[in-house]
């Protein structure tokens, strides 16, 4: 099979679905001929024109006032936001319209748009361009929060997006964009709210999102040289959320640890963490749950400092061996 | 404001009473100093005194019920005084002592740096806790691996390995197959295999029916110093590395001393000298000698005891009870027979206090009264030797090249071989038996 980067699989999932569908489309700053921040859509406008690539003036709210109104007309817009952090400025079109206009309007109107952002840092994108905020999102009914690890993942999850009736927030990290896996040339698509077990183990469960999902597996790789045969496990939606596969490992495991980039602090961590200390698999836990997160720190620009500033893979190391009683 | 009543910590080792009885019932009128209830504890019985006035307003458990040190068993306060319907969870220390007979009261508060005697929380993982609850294990006994001794799955599976092997292990293909067609559970059937490996013949044989209904058995529930021995027994079997030295004693000098002392000694005391308190004497005089056999491990430190004091076991109807004799090197035989015989009296009465049963260094075991030649005790912990008494019987021995009757007795030493070696031991014996053989050597 061949091989896409997932910034590739991102383009190629929307290109499918505009070829086979024609009320989508995509709008943003420099999407058109610059091919977007990052370059998901270049060449996009070359095939689907300024109509459907649509290049927008810089004002987050607009775009996604936009956004909102044309899916309550029928269509299906795919907003691409340079940055996740500039979610501030359209939380009110997304919080207080998106989310809430299905179930206000009785079910008589809906939302189907997908909101597309890079996030995270390790990029020197400093404090206003590498955050990771996706436990806002999930906090609000009517959203749904994806978050893809692979290309495999990010272009099945992206048809389920945008084929979905409900807006959905669909967060792609920025380290994740050269990463490269098997994809098939078909559209297929990834149902939201199914896990995905990157790894088997029965020493101890990870659960991690995004880029800690490749540390993850670093780090399990590690401990296996130890003996440690870890469990990985990717959400890779956090809403709705797949809490019985992590339910399921937990009660084999004994062990959790949940690792984000996310601030720790009211990171969605905590949630998962919380879940399962309510679930059935509380009588397997066989040590306290670990949450390993960014710090309460804006993101550095200093490299160094920008590294220390989430977590790495000897701290996921060191969390599964402190669980483990093996420090 | 009604008052609670406590479960009293009357040792340093007591977790639990069991209630044997109350003296007031509920709406009694209650005075200061009046008994209210007897407990059983630690090997012993005491009655447990008021110390408010009052009416007793509730009586949270009864008889047989066991109850953790500091837990409130009751009430006491003014007639119609509202009270919690259940007991309230374990309490702190409680600010007073509850009975006037706690032997040492606990000085409270100011004692902050001191290591609390209170049984701490135990530490366990809810994995750990709900194999425990499968297993019937009591987590207070387990050892936890983990931070600050918690215990994890492991430890536990580790102290109570399953009886049964897991049901695919331990079971032939065909054996589940037959077991699965007959609906039969397959943790019922005994495996004839190695290490109970089912087969097939095992699971048929299990169909049949049993050939008689077994007749009713008296259950009875093992508690009180019934348990106490129980615990006490298996800790130290399992913890001490036990060593027993036998040898067999002439006593043909002790015989003729005691028949010479027997009159002497009734008339002063009005008891009878018995060959106990002379083997007494002798195991303090050879303990003077040999310090290293009077010795208690605590934690990682060796205590050597200044102190001789010698336990006496003392058999009753359901367990047995351990008097100590304080300072048994620095009595004569007269004082030794007077506090043997009122110790053992008091023993069999329940009558023995916490003090009257702590502090010995050594304990002498005798079953000479019965047909037994020699045995090897179990040592009384935190002890580090026992010794094991037999009969006094004529029996052929070697003696200046003639095969004579003399009348022997034989004894086990046993010792922890964790703190004292085989030699030094032997050593002891071999003073010991000396010194029974030639009892004057008593008067040095």
């Amino acid at each position: 099979m061949r091989e896409l980067t997932y910034l590739e699989a991102v383009r190629e999932a929307m290109s499918q679905e505009m070829r086979a569908n024609e009320d989508v489309f995509v709008l943003g700053e420099d999407i058109g001929v610059y091919g977007g921040a990052f370059g998901v859509t270049r060449g996009m406008i070359e095939e689907f024109g300024p109509e459907r690539i649509r290049n927008t003036p810089i004002s987050e709210a607009a775009i996604s006032g936009t956004a909102v109104g044309a899916a309550l007309t029928g269509m299906r817009p795919i907003v691409e936001l340079q940055f996740s952090d500039f979610m501030t400025i359209a939380m009110d079109n997304m919080v207080n319209q998106a989310a809430k206009i299905r179930y206000m309007y009785g079910g008589k109107g809906k939302v189907p748009m997908v909101l597309r952002t890079p996030a995270g840092s390790g990029t020197g994108a400093a404090a206003q361009h590498s955050q990771s905020l996706e436990a806002w999102m999930a906090h609000i009914p009517g959203l749904k929060v994806v978050q893809p690890s692979t290309a495999y993942d990010a272009k099945g999850l992206l048809k389920a997006a945008i084929d979905d009736d409900n807006p959905v927030i669909f967060y792609e990290h920025k380290l994740c964009y050269p990463k490269k896996s098997d994809v098939p040339e078909e559209a297929y698509s990834i149902p939201l709210g199914k896990a995905d077990i990157k790894k088997q183990g029965s020493d101890v469960t990870i659960v991690a999102t995004a880029i800690m999902v490749h540390k993850s597996l670093e780090a399990a790789e590690e401990l296996q040289k130890e003996g440690i045969e870890v469990e990985v496990i990717d959400p890779r939606t956090l809403v709705p959320l797949d809490i019985e596969t992590i339910v399921q490992s937990v009660k084999k495991t004994g062990r959790l640890v949940v690792v984000h980039e996310a601030v720790k602090r009211g990171g969605f961590g905590g949630e998962i963490a919380s879940l399962i200390a309510e679930s059935e698999a509380f009588d397997y836990l066989d040590a306290p749950i670990k949450r390993l997160g960014g710090k309460a720190v804006p993101i550095p620009y200093n490299p160094e400092l920008e590294k220390a500033a989430v977590p790495v893979v000897a701290d996921i190391v060191t969390a599964v061996k402190e669980t483990l009683n093996r420090l | 404001m009604a008052k609670e009543i406590f479960m009293p910590k009357l040792s340093s080792t007591m977790q639990v009473g069991t209630v044997l009885q109350w003296f007031k019932e509920e709406g009694d009128p209650v005075e200061v100093g009046e008994p209210l209830f007897e407990i059983m504890t630690d090997k012993i019985n005491i009655e447990v005194e008021s110390y408010e006035d009052g009416v007793l307003l509730k009586r949270y458990f009864e008889e047989d019920d066991e109850v953790p040190i500091n837990h409130v068993v009751g009430y006491i306060g003014e007639e119609g005084e509202e009270v919690p319907d259940l007991p309230p969870g374990e309490s702190g220390v409680s600010s007073k002592p509850v009975s006037t007979e706690t032997p040492n009261p606990q000085p409270e508060a100011e004692l902050s740096d001191q290591p609390s005697e209170e049984p701490e929380k135990v530490r366990a993982t809810p994995a750990a806790r709900r194999v425990a609850r499968e297993r019937e294990v009591h987590l207070t006994e387990v050892e936890g691996s983990g931070p600050k001794g918690r215990i994890h799955q492991a430890d536990v599976e580790r102290f109570a390995p399953t009886a049964t092997a897991s049901a695919t292990s331990g079971v032939t293909p065909l054996a589940e197959k037959v077991a699965v067609a007959e609906g039969m559970d397959l943790q019922e059937v005994e495996g004839s295999g190695p290490r109970g490996k089912v087969y097939r013949a095992d699971v048929e044989k299990a169909r049949q029916p049993a050939a008689q209904p077994v007749p009713p058995a008296k259950r009875v529930k093992m508690a009180g110093i019934r348990k106490a021995v129980a615990d006490r027994m298996l800790h130290s079997k399992t913890t001490a590395p036990h060593v027993t030295l036998n040898c067999d004693i002439d006593m043909a000098e002790v015989v003729a001393m005691r028949k010479q002392l027997l009159g002497p000694i009734e008339k002063q005391t009005g008891y009878r000298l018995s060959y106990t308190e002379i083997i007494l004497k002798a195991t303090a005089h050879a303990l003077k000698r040999h310090p290293n056999i009077n010795i208690s491990l605590e934690g990682n430190e060796i205590i050597q005891h200044d102190a001789i004091n010698i336990g006496m076991a003392v058999a009753l109807e359901d367990g047995l009870l351990v008097p100590v004799i304080k300072d048994a090197d620095r009595k004569g035989l007269v004082e030794l027979t007077v506090a043997c015989k009122t110790a053992g009296q008091a023993a069999k009465d329940n009558k023995l206090k916490p003090d009257e049963m702590s502090g010995g260094t050594f304990t002498v075991s005798n079953l000479g009264m019965y047909a037994v030649d020699t045995f090897n005790p179990v040592i009384n912990q935190p002890e580090s030797a026992i010794l094991g008494i037999g009969r006094i019987h004529e029996k052929p021995v070697g003696l200046n090249g003639q095969i004579v009757l003399r009348p022997m007795m034989g004894v086990g030493l046993s010792f922890d071989h964790r703190v004292i070696d085989g030699a030094p031991a032997a050593a002891f014996l071999t003073d010991l038996k000396a010194a029974l053989e030639n009892p004057f050597e008593l008067l040095m």
